[in-house]
């Protein structure tokens, strides 16, 4: 889930600093400006993890900071692709089922990883899996399926996921658009910048709670088997 | 705003025990701060001065930098790493190291280790979806993966579960049951022979080189 990014980048420390350790200071501003931010490509930092190198502190004209040339590596979150997750629901549309880490929650389950057949119930916000259902099934089907073979992935479960894929977009402003003079009010963006993809069709993937009972299950088959034997 | 330069977007994996630690740290620093900056402050208005600013000029003691940001995303990323579905509280650094050595001779992937580490899977479903080709990989060794998981997790204290945890010799029922749990679970694999299975090769998730 975690890694370490190693980046460049030019600090200003303010005179106030002066006083106590530098490389304090200068991890306190590379923290300041990076926690919480999702750079490009490199994902969620989350703080520093340690200077790496920093040049001698310059003063530039115009004010009185000290200004640092560092090289830091920085605690990034980022998982990889293939890496199992565990997460709590966060919400269901009829579009998938949103994930939380708490600190992150762009992680997405798009219908098409979730196990088949599956269908959303509108009526309790939430999908559901019939594992002894055909996998041609439609969902107006599956939703006369008595409720009792339901598997519901409800609101605030813990799920195991599977990243499948994350995405970068970039919320750069770009020039302002004119029309006759007047400047266009621009539509507000409400992507997020960065997107994770997770799968949840796969043996063991899913809600945890399904396959600790169904692991419970076979555990007394096998406990039961040795009695016999 | 300028944008850093990216000199290599991911240059090692953290384990999520290693993650947590250093934000716990980060997390009593900060919290310490506070304090001796409440202090200095109800020193400075028992002594009646007006300012609390050196008379060197330099920084005002009491007042800490609230980096909000980093404060959320500590302080969210904790809950997370430690909520009561994640195995960090029964993990410690050595029992880590230990697993890392003793996952060796399967010839797992950096990464299958890196999230039997962070998962911790206690049975075979969980073990499926990390290893990829499980069945075909390991076969009958998946016990022994899971044997080695399971040792070294604290699941409770009272009981003697891991190298790590003391061996009391006394003759406590429970904790016979215990060691016998672990001839019966793999026959020619119980605690003190995971003991030996270490050797010099260093885990491979210890990126905490300086």
């Amino acid at each position: 889930m975690f890694n370490l990014a190693i980046l460049k980048d030019t600090v200003a420390v303010h005179p106030s600093d002066f006083g106590g350790p530098q490389g304090q200071a200068i991890i306190n501003e590379l923290n300041k400006k990076y926690a919480n931010r999702i750079l490009h490509d490199v994902g969620l930092c989350i703080c520093v993890f340690d200077l790496t190198e920093a040049g001698e502190g310059k003063v530039r004209y115009g004010d009185g900071f000290l200004w640092y040339k560092v090289i830091f590596r920085m605690v990034v979150f980022r998982p990889f692709q293939t890496e199992v997750l565990l997460a709590k629901v966060k919400s269901s549309d009829h579009d998938g089922v949103r994930l939380s880490l708490d600190f992150f929650d762009d992680i997405y389950v798009p219908v098409h990883y979730l196990p088949t057949p599956n269908a959303f119930d509108p009526n309790e916000r939430a999908h559901f899996w019939v594992p002894s259902s055909d996998s041609e099934s439609k969902p107006h089907e599956l939703l006369d399926t008595p409720i009792a073979e339901r598997m519901w992935i409800d609101k605030g479960e813990i799920i195991r996921v599977r990243v499948e894929s994350d995405e970068f977009y970039d919320d750069e402003p770009g020039p302002i658009k004119m029309t006759e003079g007047v400047q266009v009010a621009k539509e507000v963006q409400s992507r997020a910048p960065f997107t994770i993809f997770a799968s949840m069709a796969e043996q063991g993937l899913g809600p945890t709670s399904w396959w600790n009972a169904a692991q419970m299950e076979e555990d007394a088959e096998e406990g039961g088997a040795m009695d016999e034997g | 705003m300028t944008l850093p330069q990216v000199i290599n977007a991911r240059a090692a994996l953290l384990s999520n025990y290693e993650v947590l630690s250093l934000l716990r740290e980060l997390e009593s620093d900060n919290l310490a701060r506070t304090k001796i900056a409440h202090r200095i402050k109800k020193e400075e208005e028992a002594s009646g001065l007006g300012s609390t600013v050196p008379a060197g000029g330099g920084k005002d003691p009491t007042k800490v930098d609230a980096h909000e940001n980093l404060r959320t995303v500590c302080f969210e990323a904790i809950q997370y790493l430690s909520s009561e579905f994640q195995p960090t509280a029964a993990q410690t650094p050595e029992a880590i190291t230990q697993l890392v050595k003793s996952l060796e001779p399967y010839g797992l992937t950096k990464a299958e280790k890196l999230q039997i580490v962070n998962l911790a899977p206690r049975n075979h479903v969980e073990l499926y979806v990390i290893v990829e080709e499980l069945e075909d990989r390991l076969a009958e060794r998946m016990g022994e993966v899971i044997s080695g998981v399971e040792a070294s997790l604290v699941l409770d204290p009272a009981l003697p579960v891991g190298p790590q945890a003391p061996q009391p010799d006394t003759q406590n029922p429970t904790i016979e049951d215990a060691s016998g749990y672990w001839e019966e679970d793999d026959g020619e694999y119980n605690g003190e022979e995971f003991d030996d299975q270490g050797g010099d090769i260093e885990g491979d998730l210890d990126m905490e080189e300086e």
